[in-house]
């Protein structure tokens, strides 16, 4: 398991003021996350405004050292053993980035495959069995550079592949990719995460993705944890009233009115909107029972009902939204 | 020393040349080699119309100019060629999207930047070799050849050129810059490390600092090699003197490049 408490990474970095003048600043990239990543679990990492997303992958593969914090992976100080982490971990990064596009695909393998020391009969196999996984068997000989956009990215899928690694972090695997490729790829990660049972943490700027894909949530907002959970656990965070649509055949503002007056007994800030033949209710309670009385009592026929269960791009908005207000009201 | 590393460093290195060699750039080096024996062929015929000083015969301990001038050209476009091609590897590696994937696997830098240094120098001893044939028709005579002196003086020469790939290297990926760089390196090594004139010549303050830059006694090596003008006791100073200024530049080198690494994976973020 890889488990970070209180990370937190200042660069240090030079401005330029002028032509001839430059002063140094220091920047807090990552103020304080912790975090934990599990075998065959599927993390996101999201973001607001500038999160350091990045930063925290880059220091999870040990790419960078954090200023403060610890890091145990499996249980070894990372920090202090990063050859340890580095033999276990990979990374993916979304465009076009991390192979020779002058190499084959085949080559690009073989090269990487050296550098982490895995014997040739073993590399052999597996990057055969590699280019099968991401459909590219038969381009395994052309250069990469006469790639498409899709195939580079399932080449790095494979790159990152190659040292059979415990844990994989994916750094925006879909950017740029089509509809038709990302569904591809989702179905990949998909499956290395649950199949192959590798830890993956994934961050992405499209939340539809990390909604799909990611089994634990981790929101963060200019290098600090804001919260963290299920999906359910993000929006239920963000939205402590319930939403439910309640639709009956004859819908009319008669009805809508009588339904108001019959809710306002249980809820008195119940909230109803009608959107053509249906009423939308926002209620703090739970009211689904109560509105399937009220159509019984009024022998009414229910076409819809059902609880509107927000979307957790619509809740990651809702909270960056409070938080620039929070921040506002601050200054 | 990783080998595995080593070795498909050198044929990945291999692989993209056959791809992409860059031709021009190659006989743009030819070329400033042949410019700087013509323009050393017509000083010597035109304006000190083949008259020597007695000071320069007894700095460069030869009287036939011309191949003093021609082994200092061809020396000079062989560290141009390796120095330059070695130091840019992580910039280049930088540029071009792969610095990260590289850090990423648990390998000694040693065994990759040996790889790349091994490799280059393959490629530039063939183009080495044309311009050695260019530089017989200007009056290249190899008069005084020592299979011995030579094969010292070319594995200190690279040891050397080594260690300085790896300061030039730290420079290049620290300021992310490679023209002014390598640029000014360069022109300060024909000026004070003896490519066409003995440094001798010089002020001692610029002596002194071509005496601290490795190229310097390669090149008077590997002349002697060809030339002769060197006792064995005076060679075997010289050798020893290279390798201990190679060993300096490798073990600052090797640590530094280890640091600057960091800073050029942090300012990629920062």
């Amino acid at each position: 398991m890889i488990e970070v408490q209180n990370l937190q990474k200042i660069y240090n970095v030079k401005r330029r003021q002028s032509f001839f003048k430059s002063y140094k600043e220091s920047i807090e990239a990552v103020k304080d996350i912790s975090m934990k990543i599990e075998a065959g679990q599927i993390v996101g990492l999201l973001g607001i405004n500038g999160a350091g997303k990045t930063t925290t992958i880059k220091m999870l593969t040990t790419l960078i050292e954090p200023t403060s914090g610890t890091y145990s992976f499996d249980g070894i100080n990372a920090i202090e053993n990063p050859s340890f982490v580095k033999n276990k971990i990979n990374m993916i990064a979304g465009g076009e980035r991390m192979i020779y596009w002058r190499l084959t695909a085949y080559e690009n393998l073989w090269y990487y495959g050296q550098l982490y020391g895995i014997d040739n009969n073993t590399l052999k196999n597996r990057i055969e069995s590699l280019l099968q996984m991401v459909g590219l068997e038969d381009k395994a000989n052309l250069p990469v550079e006469t790639f498409s956009k899709g195939m580079k990215q399932r080449l790095q899928i494979a790159r990152g592949m190659i040292n059979d690694p415990k844990y994989i972090f994916l750094d925006e695997p879909t950017i740029g990719l089509d509809a038709v490729v990302t569904k591809e790829l989702h179905d990949e990660i998909r499956k290395l995460s649950k199949v192959r049972e590798k830890g993956i943490l994934l961050t992405s700027h499209y939340l539809a993705e990390v909604e799909e894909l990611c089994d634990y949530i981790y929101l963060v907002n200019k290098g600090e944890l804001v919260v963290e959970g299920t999906k359910k656990d993000l929006t239920e965070y963000v939205y402590n009233r319930k939403q439910y649509c309640f639709s009956v055949q004859g819908m009319d503002e008669n009805i809508i009115m009588r339904l108001h007056n019959y809710l306002i007994s249980l809820d008195i800030d119940v909230e109803i909107v009608q959107q053509d033949d249906r009423a939308i209710i926002t209620s703090k309670f739970e009211l689904s029972s109560a509105l399937a009385q009220f159509a019984i009592k009024e022998n009414l026929i229910i076409k819809e009902l059902y609880e509107i269960e927000p979307s957790l791009e619509q809740a990651v908005i809702k909270l960056s939204q409070q938080i620039c207000r929070e921040a506002e009201s601050i200054a | 020393m990783n080998f595995k590393v080593f070795c498909a460093t050198i044929k990945k290195g291999i692989q993209i040349r056959i791809r992409a060699y860059p031709v021009s750039f190659m006989v743009g080096c030819i070329l400033t080699s042949f410019y700087t024996i013509l323009g050393s062929y017509l000083m010597y015929h035109y304006f000190f119309l083949g008259q020597l000083s007695e000071s320069f015969e007894l700095n460069a301990r030869t009287t036939d100019y011309m191949s003093y001038a021609i082994v200092g050209s061809l020396m000079y476009q062989f560290i141009v060629r390796t120095c330059l091609n070695v130091s840019r590897t992580l910039i280049t590696e930088l540029r071009e999207g792969t610095l990260e994937s590289l850090m990423l696997a648990p390998f000694k830098r040693t065994s990759y930047f040996l790889g790349n240094m091994t490799m280059q120098t393959v490629l530039t001893i063939g183009e080495t070799a044309v311009a050695a044939v260019i530089g017989i028709a200007f009056g290249f005579r190899i008069s005084d050849f020592n299979l011995y002196h030579f094969i010292v003086a070319i594995s200190l020469s690279l040891y050397g050129f080594f260690g300085l790939s790896l300061m030039l290297g730290c420079v290049m990926l620290y300021t992310r810059d490679t023209y002014i760089s390598q640029n000014t390196l360069f022109a300060i090594i024909f000026l004070v490390c003896g490519i066409t004139f003995p440094k001798e010549a010089l002020p001692y303050c610029l002596q002194l600092f071509g005496n601290v830059i490795p190229v310097t006694d390669a090149v008077t090596l590997m002349r002697a090699s060809l030339l002769g003008g060197l006792t064995d006791s005076e060679f075997l100073y010289l050798g020893l003197q290279e390798f201990i200024l190679g060993t300096i530049y490798i073990v600052a080198g090797m640590p530094l490049m280890k640091h600057v690494e960091h800073i050029a994976l942090e300012q990629m973020e920062g």
